[in-house]
This record gives C-alpha cells, structure tokens and sequence, in this order.
C-alpha cells in the first residue's frame, strides 16, 4: 500500500491505572494521551511541542510502543503496528529509532562508541563481517561528523553535543525511516544547540528522513519543522504548518505560549499574555475544555464538553479544538 | 545612573582538582546598582554561578578559594570580614535565588517554617505572632493564591512555579538590597517562566533592589536585564547595557550567541537557511589556549590572538560598552 503519509495516529490513547488503597485496586486513571490522531508525511517533520506533563513524551514513545498504548491505531508504512508480536515489532523498530533527551543517560558508560554503534546492528544482523562493519561505523560517524578515532573512546570522553551526536549515529545505524526526537537539544549549551539542529536537517535531506520531533522549545520547533501539534494536558488543541501556527494561531494557548517565549531583542517589548495559573494535575482534569480555567476567554460553554477538532477554512492543515477560536 | 550597591573588582577563583588548580573565574569585574538588574550570560562552565557564589562567600572551600581580588558592598570588603559578619549580611542583605526549587528547600519542614527561619535569624525583635503575619504576606505578595493554607504545606504540595515563589518569598523575608537569582526559571516550563520574570520584574520596581541575573537564555535577558556582561571561560568578554549589545555585539562570541537562537519572523520561517553557528565548544578549562579563550572557534582570529599579545583586556569600545577583543567587530 502506498500513501503519501509515513505514519499515522489515530485515537491514540495511554491510559496510566493509579492505585490506591491498602488492596492497590484501581481507583482511576491518568489519561496520559487522549484521542490523538496525527499524520506525518514521508520526509517531513512533525513538531510536537506542549508544557511538562502534557503527555507529549509518552505519545512519542506509544508511537514505538516502547509505551504500550491503551487504544487506538499506529499505522506505518500503511500497516498497523498495534497488534504486531515482539518478532515482528522488532523488524518495525528497524525502521523506527528514538533520540533522547539526555545524551549522559542514554549512553552506556561502560561500552566504547564502536560498541554502542555496532549493538543496533547486532540485533538487526545488518553489515555483518569484520570489514563491512567498520566501514559502515565509519561511514556513520563521518555522518555526525565526528572523528574517525572516536571508535574506540568511551563516553565519558565526550562533551554533551558530541554524545548528542553519537545518540544520532546510533539511530541512524539500522538505516530508519522515522525517528522520534524526544527533546535532543534541550539538555544542551546554546552554541551547540544550533550545531545538531543543522546537523538533524542535514541528514533529513540526505537521507530522506522523517522526524517527530518533541520539544517545549517552541522557536527550535519552529524552526526544524513542517508542521506543528500543540498538546495540552494529553490533547492535541491545535495542529497547523509552522508558519500558520505562528502567525495566525487559533487557540489561545498558541497564542499564550507563544507569547511567553522572551524574545532575544530589548527593542521589542512584545504584548505578553500571562496565564494565570498552574496547569491542572491530569490525574483531575477540568471538566470540558481542560485549558478553561486558565483562559481568558473562557465561557460557560468550555465548562461543559470537549470542543470537537474544527478545520480552518482555506487551509488543508490547519485544525483546532476551541469554541472561542482567535481569528 | 543610580546608587552603586556592590563592586566586583578584579575577581579569581581557583578550584584544585586530581589535575591540577584550574582558573573557574579570572580577573571579573562589574557592578550593580540599585534598582537595575544586572544580567550575566554564559554556557555551561563559564563561571557565572562561581562569581555569584563568590559574592555570597559560599565557594566551597576546599577545594575552591577566592585567590585575588575584591567584592566590596556599600563599601564595606566582603572578602575581610569575619565570617559571622558575613552570616549577617547573607540572607539578610544579598539574597539568593537558586535554579531547582525542589532541592533548594527542605523537604520536612513547612514552607511557612522555613519563611519564619530567615526572620527569626535576621530579623530577632520580631515576635512569633508577628513572624508568621510576616510570612503569610510575602506568600501573597510574591502571588501565591490562598497564602494562609499555603503557609502550612509542604514543598511536595506544591508545584515547581509555587516553590519557585516560595524561594523568591524567603529570599524578600528581609528587603534585600541585592538578589542574586542563579537560573531561577530554566527548570520552569514557559508559561510559568513568564509568570516568575514578570514578578520578579515587579517586585525589583517596588522594593528598588539590584538584581544579579545568571542565565544562558539570551531571550530572558533581553526581557529582565538593564546591563548584560557575557562571560566566556571565566571572563567576561563584554560588557553593556541591554540594548547596545544587542543592536551592535562587538564580540564575536556575542554576536554568534545573538545569532544563533532561531527567530520566527515570517521571513525566515519560509527561507529554512541555516542556523548560523559557533563552531567547535567549549575548551575545557584544563587546556585553555594561551591568548584569547576563544580563538579556535572564532571567525575573526588574527595573529594577535593566539598568545603573542597575552589575553585581550577588557575595554570600552564606546561610551559604557565594553570588550575584551583584539579585533573587535564594527
């Protein structure tokens, strides 16, 4: 089956049980993810931006089923991956790598870089002989443009955008098709930071990658992506392309975000939207819209259901779920 | 320009390590004055949290110590008086905020006990009635809704933007003339973060005390500070007041920090080009190069700055901006 999107989420939900009681019966549940339905073009990005909490990692790691979603569909490559057994998810996971937050944890200390590339390719039986093997590590860290000798050197030897790197040549060596970026820069110095960002874009071209890329950044999603979902306490409220989303947002919480981003030039006091307000525990969330109690605009009409995803005419990307839409 | 309250002149700090004393903080000078915030940037290492916990005389030691140097407050050394005087003034005077409200405050006591403990050590002909009013209204004043039933919670009832109040409360407890605030919203999602600036912002109008800022966001910068000193590897490689340094960077490594945070105005969204970047890192303090620190990632570099003419002096470029360059930008 051919379509033009790699990937596809539909009503995807992960539900965490919370326990309580001497018996440890459950007593609830945390709907971590609720209802998402995404889709990702081959060779694309998809940004995924959202506060702590808002369930944005655990949708990330769902789509991987290294989270084992409650319900819902993943469809890839036009198949859906939910039911597949552990030997054929693995050969899926071939095709799908995941990049972490924090390269210091993510990088077995006692392993030399060699091993740690060669492991993937291990499991998957790729480049297999003494010779293949070693051109392919090194053709994968001439990828991340790290020295040759860097083979036999052990994490610890590296600063915090170079193991960023490795982590990269890592999910690049089983040759993926999509591969989920679970904030890769966050944990990093600003001046490198740009660094593996152009290095990310790079290799999407060259390799014809496709990315979702997670992040609380908004200018670096911006930034890397095609298109950007915003989530809010486990709900996608608005999903647009990146330009859209920032120059004509629809729901207020776009609009917020954006707006408490500070700006990098004194000249420009820009008119700041200052929610009011924690988000909500996700454990209780507010009844009808979960963003209501923080809105300006909230009417009684937000307290009662979930507003439905709402298209933005003239736009073949542009949804969101609001009653009191911006424009 | 207003009052000057503290003076940081000339300042070294040497930590010993299994490999030999590095330099965190060589030869850093500013000041604050009242009323103004004072932002310092830096990556990771640079030594803009060693010169704030110099201040404050909380370098640990060993295997820290201030080698030269002199912190002088309302022109008085901190760096002579005995270390009870000091305890006076910590806390009481100079306050300061740290980055994680979670492991800044004691997970068994109270917040309202641990508000009451600064007032009780600075502040002892206060009764016990009146500390708890006291702290009931630095609760609401730093904006924490039900401030009464909030006084008696625990830190792990409260979320991180809470705790983060809570650490601005006590470090108000005594009308400070200084805060020094280390990341105080880097672990803080933004919309909190915007929350925090913007009290922070507030109560520094309302109470007129200087501000020490240490952050890595050039974007809070922008927002929070008046004056901005970049560091770079324990130096401070220029300084300004916000709006200069900003429009005209005279430092390379200024300009490519400037230049490298994506901005989305329109046009640049549709381009896609290519982030600028600063290329190579940070040299580990252990084999800085001889000359200027930066020198290996700078596109500018001349002779000059490979040792010949030694560390390139911090020096005005133009009326209250300093650099410290051999080849300043235009």
């Amino acid at each position: 089956m051919s379509s033009e999107y790699l990937l596809e989420i539909n009503n995807l939900t992960k539900k965490f049980p919370i326990k309580g009681g001497i018996l440890g019966r459950e007593i609830g549940a945390v709907k971590a993810v609720n209802n998402v339905s995404l889709k990702i073009k081959k060779g694309e990005t998809l940004g995924l931006v959202g506060e702590s909490g808002c369930g944005k990692t655990t949708l990330g790691r769902s789509i991987l089923r290294l989270i084992e979603p409650t319900s819902g569909e993943i469809i890839f490559n036009g198949e859906n991956i939910v039911n597949y057994n552990f030997a054929k998810m693995r050969d899926v996971r071939r095709k799908m790598q995941i990049i972490f937050q924090d390269p210091y944890a993510s990088l077995n200390p006692r392993m030399t870089i060699g091993g740690i590339l060669s492991e993937p390719m291990d499991i998957h039986k790729l480049c297999e002989g003494k010779d293949r093997r070693r051109k392919r590590l090194y053709e994968l860290l001439d990828q991340v443009q790290l020295p040759k000798d860097a083979l036999n050197k052990y994490p610890h030897e590296f600063s915090g955008g170079q193991r960023q790197r490795i982590c990269i040549a890592r999910a690049l060596a089983v040759e993926p098709e999509f591969i989920v970026c679970d904030e890769p820069v966050s944990a990093l110095d600003v001046s490198v930071q740009a660094q593996v960002v152009n290095l990310m874009m790079d290799l999407q071209k060259d390799l014809n990658l496709t990315y979702l890329f997670i992040a609380h950044d908004l200018k670096v999603v911006e930034y890397i992506s095609n298109k950007v979902a915003v989530m809010y306490l486990g709900n996608i409220v608005e999903v647009a392309s990146a330009s859209e989303l920032y120059g004509s947002s629809m729901h207020p919480y776009t609009k917020a975000l954006f707006s408490a981003i500070p700006l990098p030039d004194p000249t420009k006091k820009q008119e700041r939207i200052i929610l009011q307000g924690d988000i909500p525990s996700p454990m209780n969330p507010p009844q009808g819209c979960h963003f209501h109690p923080r809105c300006w605009l909230a009417s009684d009409a937000c307290k009662g259901e979930y507003p439905e995803n709402t298209s933005v005419p003239g736009s073949t990307t542009h949804q969101y779920r609001c009653f009191h839409p911006l424009h | 320009m207003s009052e000057k309250i503290l003076e940081v002149k000339d300042l070294v700090v040497e930590f010993n390590t299994d490999r030999g004393p590095i330099t965190a903080v060589s030869g850093v000078s500013f000041e604050v004055f009242k009323g103004r915030t004072l932002g310092i940037v830096g990556e990771s290492g640079s030594g803009k949290s060693v010169s704030a916990l110099s201040i404050m005389r909380l370098i640990p030691s060993p295997p820290g110590r201030i080698k030269s140097g002199d912190i002088i407050f309302r022109g008085e050394s901190l760096l002579d008086i005995p270390m009870d005087d000091m305890r006076r003034i910590r806390g009481n005077k100079i306050a300061m905020i740290f980055q994680e409200p979670m492991t800044s405050l004691n997970p068994v006591f109270t917040v309202g006990n641990q508000i009451i403990e600064v007032l009780e050590l600075h502040q002892k002909d206060l009764s016990k009635p009146e500390r708890v009013r006291k702290g009931i209204e630095l609760l609401k004043l730093v904006g924490i809704p039900s401030p009464q039933a909030r006084f008696k919670e625990y830190p792990h009832q409260l979320s991180g933007g809470m705790r983060q109040r809570v650490m601005i409360a006590m470090s108000l407890a005594c009308e400070p003339d200084i805060l020094i605030a280390d990341e105080p919203t880097t672990a803080l999602d933004v919309t909190i973060q915007a929350q925090i600036l913007d009290l922070m912002n507030k109560l520094r109008d309302e109470l007129g005390m200087g501000i020490i800022f240490i952050t890595h966001d050039l974007g809070v910068v922008a927002e929070m500070c008046d004056d901005v000193a970049v560091m770079y590897c324990g130096r401070i490689v220029e300084k300004s007041d916000v709006r200069s340094i900003f429009a005209h960077p005279r430092h390379p490594y200024t300009k490519g920090l400037i230049h490298s945070i994506p901005s989305y105005d329109s046009t640049s969204i549709h381009k896609k080009e290519k982030l600028p970047t600063i290329d190579g890192m940070v040299p580990s303090l252990f084999e800085l190069p001889a000359g200027c620190s930066f020198q290996d990632r700078c596109g500018e570099v001349k002779d000059d700055c490979r040792g010949a003419k030694g560390s390139p002096k911090l020096a005005e470029v133009s009326s209250g901006h300093e650099v410290s360059c051999f080849s300043p930008l235009d």
